[in-house]
C-alpha cells in the first residue's frame, strides 16, 4: 500500500506530506506484540490535528506507558478523498499504513461540533459501518471524546462509547478492559466499559420524548450502565503523563512550537463558555516541572519557539517566574517563548514584552462585549480602565498591531453594546495615533454567541441568523477608518448551536447532510447551508427548536445525565445574576463561588506557585 | 567559520516542499546542539543557506547547504547531525570553506535527474539519441512564462541509459539556475513526447548538482 500510494497517488494531491507519515519521532509499535490496537482519528485535516495537545498526550500515553498500539490518521482533503474512492484505497494510519477496518479501537477527537460530517466520512472511507448498530462482531469499535462529548447525544448513534473527561485519566482503563474481555462479544465488552466511571456506552440507554419533543425520561438499560456519568480529572497535573518527544512534522501545520501546558482549568467564571465550566477546577504544574518538560521538548524537537498553553495562561501562578527563566535559558539560542492568550491588562503586557525580547507579534485581546454592562452580564471581569491601560503600554513599548475578539448575539444585547463595540475600536485606534510612531492596525473579529451545554446560559434562546445578520449590517454601515472587521458566518453559528444543544434525534439529519455531500463544515468554502437545511426539512426536524427557544429552568437536558461536577442549581443561579448584570468574582481571590466541582469530586483548585510573585502580580 | 555540508535526502521524504526542507535542517541544527550564528535585528534567524533547492516530488542523492557557526570541526559536526536526522537523511561530507567563497546559488550550474523505468519494449537508448540529435527541443515551460514555448536542447549536456536488472535508469544532466534553467518536469515532457510514457516511471531523484565549467563537472565541495 505504501508504495502504491508514494508512487501513484500522493504525486498527484496537494500537500502530499500530510498523507505520508514517517515524521520524526513518530512511534511504529510492533503490530504483532502489541495488545488492544487503537487508531487516533482526528475529523480535520493533518495541520489541524497535529497541532492539538490533547492527541499528543493520548499518543505518548498509549505507546510509552502501555503494551496497547496507537496510530493516527486525519481527514483526507476533497482532492485526497476524490483520489482514494476512485483508486479504492481505504483511510488508512499514517505509522503502520493499516486500514481503519483493521484496528480494534478508532478512537475520535471531537474538538468541534461541525466535525461529525468528517466523522462519518472518514468512516465510511475506512470501511467500517457508520451507524453504530449495523457494526459487526470483527468490525472496530468506534469511540470518540473531547470537548464535545459533554454533550454526546447528537452523535450517540454512531459510537459504540463516548470517554468524557480527561483522556489521559481513562483511555488505559478502557484499553485494559477490552483486552481483558477479549473473548466476549461485542455488546457484553461494551457493557464491561460502562462501569468504568467516565465510559459512557449510549446504546445501554433509552430516551423517551414529551409531546412538546423535550425529554420525558432517559434511562439505562442494564445495571451496569450508570444513570449518570461523571466525567474524569487528573488530580495533580504534575503526576500526569506529558511526552518528552512529540512528533515533529515535515510540514507546515497550524501550531508550529513545542507546548507546555502550564495549567488546566479556568475560574474566571464568564458565563458563555464552555471549556470554563467542563475542565474545572483549576489545576497547575510547577514552574520546576515546566522547565523540565520545556528542556525535553525543545531538545527532542529543535523548534524554535515553546508556547505556554492552558485556557488563560496569565493566570497561572507561576507565570512569571517561568517566562523569565525560560527566555534567559533559550533567547541567546534564537528560541522564543509565546504566550496564546493575553489579559487584558498593563501587567500582561509587561509580560508580553519580557517574551517579545525575541519576537514581536500582533496583540491579541479579547473584550468579547462592547460595554461594561454587558461585561458583566457575562461576567468577563475586566473594566474599559484596564483595557486602555493594557492599550496604552502596549502601543508605548513597539506594538503595532492590536486584534480584539468580541461576541455578537449575547444575552440582552441591545444598540448601545454594538455601538460600544465602535467606541472602543475608535479609542484603541486613537490611541495608537497618539502613542505609536508608525500607523497602528487595529482588527476586530465578531463572532456570534452559541449558547452551550453545562454553562449558565444553557437555557438562552441563540440569536437567528436574521437577527445576526442585522448586527452585522448594523456594525459595518459605522465603518471606523482603519479598523478592520471580521465577521464569523451566522449560517455556521446556527448548526454548531443546534448540535451543542442538540439530541438523539438529530442522528438522521447528520447522516443525510452527509449523504447529501457534506464535509469539512468548519471550512467556509465547504459548508453547504443548503444541504443541511434540506435534510433538516427531510427529516422533519425544525433546527429552531433547538436553537431560538428559550428553555424552560425545569426541563431535562439531553446532557443532564453527565455530571461535570458543577450543580445545575449554580448554573442556575449564575443565569440569574446576569439578568441581573451581577458579576462573579474568580474563586482564587474570592474565595468559593460554590460551584461544586471541589466537594463533589474530591478535588482541590491546585495552585503551585503561591509566592510573593504571584500575589503581588494579583493586585 | 562557515562550513559547506553535502547531504542525502531519502525517498520517504520527497514530498517535502522547500521551506519544509529547511525547517527540518534548522531543528536539526538545534537538536544536534550546533554552535550555528544568528543574524542580527529584529528576527534573528540561522545563518545558513540552503543551496540547492529539490522539487517536491523527487528525493536526492547529493543535495549542499552552507553554515555559519562558530568553531567546530567538520567530523563533529557531522557526527552530531547525522545522529539528529531524522531517518531517510544523511550528511555525506562536509568541510570548511573559506569566508569569501561565493554562495552555492551563485555557482551551482548543472544537475543530474535519474528516472527509473520498468521493462518495456521501447529500445530506450535510440530514443535518447534521438532526443540529443535535435537541433531544438520544444516543451512549453513550467516555470516562468508558463505561456512560452522553450528550448531545452543548448541545456541538455548528455543522457545515458544504464540497464539495472530488471529496469533501466535515464540519467539527464542538465543546465540549472542561469541562463537556462532545466525543470526535471519539462525532461518528463520530452520524454512522453518522445514515445516514454508516465507509466513507465518507477520513480525519479535527483542524482547530484554541479558547478560546470567548460566541459567539466566540479563537485560544491571542491573549493579551493
Amino acid at each position: 500500500m505504501k508504495d502504491r500510494l508514494f508512487r501513484d497517488i500522493l504525486p498527484l494531491v496537494s500537500k502530499p506530506a500530510r498523507y505520508a507519515g514517517g515524521e520524526l519521532n513518530m512511534i511504529k509499535k510492533d503490530w504483532e506484540q502489541s495488545q488492544m490496537k487503537m487508531v487516533f482519528a482526528f475529523p480535520d485535516v493533518y495541520e489541524i490535528g497535529m497541532s492539538h495537545i490533547g492527541s499528543k498526550i493520548l499518543y505518548g500515553l498509549v505507546n510509552d506507558k502501555s503494551r496497547h498500539l496507537m496510530e493516527r490518521t486525519f481527514a483526507p482533503w476533497p482532492d485526497m478523498e476524490e483520489l482514494m474512492r476512485e483508486k479504492e484505497i481505504p483511510l488508512y494510519s499514517l505509522e503502520s499504513f493499516t486500514p481503519l477496518n483493521s484496528f480494534d479501537v478508532v478512537g475520535f477527537s471531537l474538538q468541534y461540533e461541525l466535525s461529525i460530517t468528517n466523522v462519518l466520512n472518514m468512516l465510511d472511507l475506512g470501511g467500517i459501518p457508520v451507524w453504530a448498530k449495523e457494526r459487526q462482531e470483527n468490525d472496530p469499535l468506534v469511540i470518540a471524546g473531547g470537548p464535545v462529548v459533554f454533550n454526546p447525544e447528537p452523535f450517540a448513534e454512531f459510537f459504540d462509547a463516548f470517554l468524557i473527561g480527561e483522556g489521559e485519566e481513562l483511555i488505559l482503563e478502557f484499553l485494559d478492559c477490552l483486552q481483558q474481555n477479549q473473548e466476549l462479544d461485542r455488546k457484553s465488552r461494551l457493557m464491561k466499559a460502562a462501569s468504568i466511571e467516565g465510559v459512557y456506552i449510549p446504546s445501554l440507554y433509552t430516551v423517551e420524548y414529551k409531546q412538546d419533543k423535550t425529554i420525558q425520561i432517559m434511562r439505562p438499560e442494564c445495571p451496569e450502565a450508570p444513570a449518570k456519568v461523571s466525567k474524569r480529572l487528573v488530580r495533580d497535573l504534575d503526576k500526569s503523563y506529558f511526552p518528552e518527544k512529540p512528533i515533529v512534522p515535515y510540514m507546515e501545520i497550524v501550531h508550529d512550537r513545542a507546548v507546555l501546558e502550564v495549567m488546566r482549568g479556568c475560574q474566571r467564571a464568564c458565563r458563555f463558555c464552555h471549556a470554563g465550566t467542563v475542565y474545572r477546577p483549576v489545576r497547575e504544574k510547577s514552574v520546576e516541572v515546566l522547565k523540565r518538560q520545556a528542556e525535553s521538548q525543545l531538545h527532542n524537537t529543535g523548534y524554535d519557539e515553546v508556547s505556554l498553553a492552558s485556557l488563560s495562561t496569565l493566570d497561572y501562578s507561576g507565570v512569571n517566574q517561568l517566562v523569565k527563566d525560560l527566555v534567559k535559558t533559550y533567547g541567546e539560542r534564537g528560541v522564543g517563548v509565546s504566550l496564546p492568550s493575553l489579559r487584558v491588562d498593563a501587567f500582561s503586557i509587561d509580560l508580553a514584552n519580557e517574551v517579545q525580547k525575541v519576537r514581536k507579534t500582533t496583540l491579541t485581546l479579547a473584550p468579547e462585549a462592547g460595554t461594561q454592562r454587558l461585561r458583566d452580564v457575562i461576567n468577563k471581569n475586566i473594566s474599559e480602565e484596564d483595557l486602555f491601560k493594557a492599550v496604552e503600554a502596549a502601543f508605548g513599548s513597539g506594538w503595532n498591531s492590536v486584534k480584539l475578539y468580541f461576541m455578537m448575539g449575547l444575552p440582552t444585547e441591545t444598540e448601545a453594546d454594538l455601538d460600544g463595540i465602535l467606541e472602543l475600536l475608535t479609542r484603541v485606534k486613537s490611541i495608537g495615533g497618539r502613542l505609536s510612531r508608525r500607523s497602528v492596525e487595529v482588527r476586530a473579529s465578531l463572532a456570534c454567541f452559541v449558547p452551550k451545554a453545562h454553562t449558565p446560559f444553557q437555557w438562552r434562546a441563540q440569536a437567528s441568523i436574521a437577527e445576526l445578520d442585522e448586527k452585522r449590517s448594523y456594525l459595518k454601515s459605522r465603518k471606523i477608518k482603519n479598523v478592520k472587521l471580521s465577521f464569523h458566518d451566522s449560517q455556521t453559528s446556527m448548526l454548531e448551536g443546534v448540535l451543542a444543544r442538540g439530541d438523539r434525534k438529530l442522528a438522521e439529519v447528520i447522516y443525510q447532510a452527509w449523504q447529501k455531500g457534506c464535509k469539512f463544515d468548519g471550512w467556509s468554502e465547504y459548508f453547504k447551508f443548503k444541504q443541511w437545511m434540506e435534510s433538516f426539512s427531510d427529516c422533519q426536524i425544525d433546527p429552531a427548536f433547538y436553537v431560538e427557544r428559550q428553555r424552560a429552568y425545569a426541563e431535562l437536558f439531553p446532557w443532564d445525565f453527565i455530571d461535570t461536577g458543577i450543580n445545575k442549581s449554580y448554573l442556575c443561579e449564575q443565569n440569574e445574576l446576569a439578568s441581573t448584570g451581577l458579576p462573579t468574582p474568580d474563586c482564587r481571590q474570592a474565595g468559593c463561588v460554590g460551584c461544586g466541582i471541589c466537594p463533589g469530586f474530591e478535588v482541590n483548585l491546585d495552585l503551585k506557585e503561591e509566592g510573593q510573585n504571584a500575589l503581588a502580580s494579583r493586585i | 567559520m562557515r562550513l559547506r555540508a553535502e547531504y542525502s535526502v531519502g525517498p520517504d521524504l520527497k514530498f517535502l516542499a522547500n521551506l519544509d526542507m529547511m525547517h527540518l535542517m534548522e531543528r536539526t541544527l538545534r537538536r544536534a546542539r550546533i554552535p550555528y550564528l544568528l543574524s542580527e535585528g529584529f528576527n534573528p534567524h540561522i545563518r545558513m543557506s540552503m543551496g540547492t533547492i529539490l522539487p517536491v516530488g523527487l528525493w536526492g542523492e547529493k543535495e549542499y547547504f552552507d553554515l555559519e557557526l562558530q568553531s567546530m570541526s567538520a567530523s563533529e559536526f557531522m557526527a552530531a547531525m547525522n545522529s539528529a536526522l531524522p531517518p531517510g537523511m544523511h550528511i555525506n561530507i562536509c568541510r570548511e570553506i573559506p569566508a569569501g567563497t561565493p554562495s552555492l546559488m551563485k555557482v551551482v550550474n548543472a544537475a543530474d535527474y535519474a528516472f527509473m523505468i520498468k521493462k518495456n519494449d521501447l529500445e530506450i537508448g535510440d530514443i535518447t539519441n534521438r532526443i540529443l540529435d535535435q537541433g531544438e527541443i520544444l516543451v512549453q515551460s513550467r516555470g516562468k512564462n508558463k505561456k512560452q514555448q522553450k528550448d531545452l536542447r543548448p541545456g541538455i549536456f548528455g543522457i545515458v541509459v544504464e540497464p539495472q536488472g530488471e529496469v533501466e535508469v535515464i540519467s539527464v544532466q542538465v543546465s540549472v539556475n542561469e541562463p537556462l534553467n532545466i525543470r526535471f518536469d519539462e525532461i518528463l515532457d520530452v520524454f512522453v513526447i518522445n514515445g516514454i510514457s508516465k507509466e513507465l516511471m518507477l520513480d525519479f531523484w535527483r542524482r547530484g548538482n554541479y558547478i560546470k565549467k567548460g566541459d567539466n563537472f566540479y563537485s560544491p565541495m571542491e573549493v579551493k
